[in-house]
């Protein structure tokens, strides 16, 4: 367990690679190429001494030749063989379907379980047993209930792309439509409520471990197209982040995720999947072929080597699933992620866990930039047939891309989590607080601990540490804000630790009536009125959209409020507050519960 | 003019680019130069290489190769 980097190294056979197919023109020779790019991709791993997941797409289990290699490659590299719901679109399956449809969680539920069960019994038919991995873009909880419970032999699945969402819709000019943000950027046991949402024990276990689609940047993809800074040698082209034929990006990327394991227990952890098309022998983009195929061979020698030197081991993703179960299970992930793109000093700590996904930057004083309140366990059919045709992202009440952050247009307010500190009438916000911080597991909690910053509050000047506590197994972030020094002795600052957010998926705005909003025992329902109401003890808001109960405390005594916001800040905000003075400390807990 | 055709490779609109879209350009043969349906940008093969090599500009870390301890990224000598 101590110190493992694992690879899950995974290439699909596809005989109409969606990409290729559209940029080269398709048409007659692309079958071959197609096989070709799939051969070159298995002898450049096998070459560097590293196994590989080889998906079978349903087009490729039409081709006997293709079905060979697979075995063989089975039987002399030890080569898992599994099933992609991925690479669907072929002459058999447009005949039989008669769509253009390729994305397994947009059909109807009554589509889905029988293109699983004609995906699955063509594969059974081709190799005589079942597959142990699959997957897709996304799975959703009901596809992958159907396959566990016709399809037990399956362990491991790829069941979402990170951050790829509005982003990726956006990169692709509007017409790529894997709108699936706020997942895991590692693997983790999905929920059978929703595929996004770690699962807290057996009860809700989805019997499977789900692994995402590539190993992605925890700063750039946060706020730049996601699929360009990964680990998928050509996106990292695309992305044009190479000079010449030199991209030490992609292994700064791959050695960073290498360093999570200090913080997780010893364990690390990579996938990379390219697809054919992107090693096409047209060129992709401005990158040409000889290019495209440098990159991936560079990839493989770097794991090859990282192996070679004992720093990485290769696994199949059934063999990763068994691991997983055995070493990580239903625990939490964190991990605090250096920009090493960009040349700024910006971390971004990253946490998921049963209860929660978030997000704090330390270069504007660890707000929390992104929320998505997983204890809530929102159960979100999608495909035909429902209101959720395409969209599949789990919802958000703070994400400060897509709904503002610290900074609006002169009017309204945007969704963070931070505090103000004010004296003598003149107030500032953490957010304008550039910092840095050190992560640390103690006593079965993460700990976030940023180094101090100083407010300049008229003639006064105070020095205030934050730190962030994450508790394995609990719904609750403590906050915890300490005034190290002020200028003027005796002098108390006013810290006001607060909550702007939201709901939604999107960067649009949604709905706001039928929230609830608490302060102590006063209840206000949401009509846009801009009203405010304090009262002592604990500030919550039920946002019954994403079936969510979100609230504050500090200590009894403390006072607290709500704001409700108006048309132009559809937004409420939870708060507390406390006078500190020098030496003292003000803790605060934000907490997560499912609101039915 | 004859309708226009994609050029050599696939170059994406450079100005696109930096705000996030890939989208391809096409390439108009009588004037001899690339051009982008979504926005006003068009220029020859010289100028669509000159602009992306612009769009680096962000990429300040991007040839350079670090190891990471407890304090963070250290730059590679
Ligand atoms: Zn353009």
């Amino acid at each position: 367990m101590k110190d493992t980097f694992i690879l899950n190294l995974v290439h699909r056979p596809e005989l109409n690679p969606e990409y290729a197919e559209k940029t080269a023109g398709g048409g007659k020779g692309l079958e071959d190429e197609s096989i070709d790019i799939f051969k070159l991709q298995q002898r450049l791993a096998h070459e560097n001494g590293l196994k590989t997941t080889i998906q079978m797409t349903y087009s490729s289990l039409f081709s006997q030749y293709v079905v060979d290699l697979a075995k063989s490659d089975h039987q002399k590299y030890g080569d898992e063989i599994g099933l992609s719901l991925l690479g669907l679109p072929c002459r058999q399956f447009n005949e039989k379907y008669r769509t253009k449809d390729f994305c397994i969680w947009m059909f109807s539920l009554e589509d889905r379980k029988r293109i699983i069960d004609d995906v699955f019994g063509k594969f059974f038919e081709c190799f005589g047993f079942w597959p142990e991995s699959t997957g897709s873009y996304y799975l959703d909880a009901q596809s992958i209930a159907y396959i566990e419970e016709r399809y037990p032999s399956v362990k491991c699945a790829v069941a979402t792309c990170w951050e790829e969402g509005p982003k990726a819709y956006h990169t692709c000019n509007n017409s790529w439509y894997t709108l699936m943000d706020g997942g895991p950027w590692n693997p983790w046991i999905p929920s059978t409520c929703n595929t996004h949402v770690p699962a807290k024990g057996p009860e809700d276990d989805s019997h499977i471990v789900a692994i995402p689609h590539l190993s992605r940047d925890l700063i750039a993809c946060f706020d730049g197209n996601g699929s360009n800074f990964g680990t998928h040698p050509q996106n990292v082209l695309r992305g044009m982040v190479y000079e010449g034929d030199q991209y030490p990006y992609l292994f700064n990327l791959i050695d960073q995720y290498r360093h999570m394991g200090k913080y997780n227990g010893g364990y690390s952890y990579n996938m990379m999947f390219v697809g054919p098309g992107w090693l096409n022998k047209k060129g992709r983009w401005e990158a040409p072929y000889s290019l495209l195929e440098k990159s991936y061979s560079d990839a493989m020698a770097y794991y090859g080597n990282l192996k070679k030197e004992g720093k990485l081991c290769d696994m199949g993703m059934s063999e990763f699933a068994s691991w997983f179960r055995e070493n990580r299970l239903y625990s939490s992930e964190a991990f605090l992620w250096k920009d090493i793109l960009y040349g700024s000093e910006k971390s971004h700590f990253w946490y998921s866990s049963p209860s929660m996904r978030c997000c704090l930057d330390m270069n504007q004083g660890g707000a929390m930039i992104d929320l998505r309140p997983y204890e809530s366990k929102l159960v979100r059919e999608c495909g035909i047939g429902t209101s959720h045709v395409q969209e599949v992202s789990y919802p958000f009440l703070i994400q400060a891309n897509y709904r503002a952050g610290y900074f609006t247009h002169y009017a309204g307010e945007g969704t963070v989590k931070s505090c103000t500190v004010s004296y003598g009438g003149v107030k500032a916000d953490m957010c304008l607080c550039r910092t840095k911080a050190v992560l640390r597991s103690e006593d079965g909690q993460r700990v976030l601990e940023l180094d101090p910053v100083q407010f300049k509050l008229g003639e006064l000047v105070a020095d205030i540490q934050s730190v962030f506590y994450f508790r394995e197994g609990s719904n609750e972030v403590k906050t915890v804000r300490k005034v190290l020094r002020t200028s003027i002795p005796d002098a108390k600052v006013c810290i006001t630790e607060y909550m702007t957010a939201c709901y939604g998926t999107t960067e649009y705005p949604e709905p706001m009536d039928g929230i609830k909003l608490i302060a102590g025992d006063k209840t206000l329902d949401y009509q846009y009125k801009c009203r405010t109401v304090r009262a002592v003890g604990c500030c919550t808001a039920v946002v019954p959209q994403v079936e969510c109960k979100v609230s504050m405390h500090a200590s009894e005594g403390d006072e607290c409020f709500v704001k409700e916001g108006y048309a132009f800040s559809p937004m409420f905000t939870l708060g507390v507050v406390r006078n500190a003075g020098q030496g003292e400390v003000f803790e605060s807990w934000l907490k997560l519960e499912k609101a039915n | 003019m004859a309708q226009a055709g994609k050029g050599k490779l696939n170059y994406r609109c450079p100005s696109c680019f930096m705000r996030d879209i890939d989208i391809d350009m096409f390439y108009d043969e009588d004037k001899k130069e690339y051009y982008c349906i979504r926005c006003c940008y068009h220029g020859s093969e010289e100028d669509v290489l000159q602009k992306n090599q612009m769009a680096r500009f962000r990429y300040k870390s991007m040839l350079k190769r670090f190891d990471f301890d407890d304090d963070g990224q250290k730059e590679r000598k």
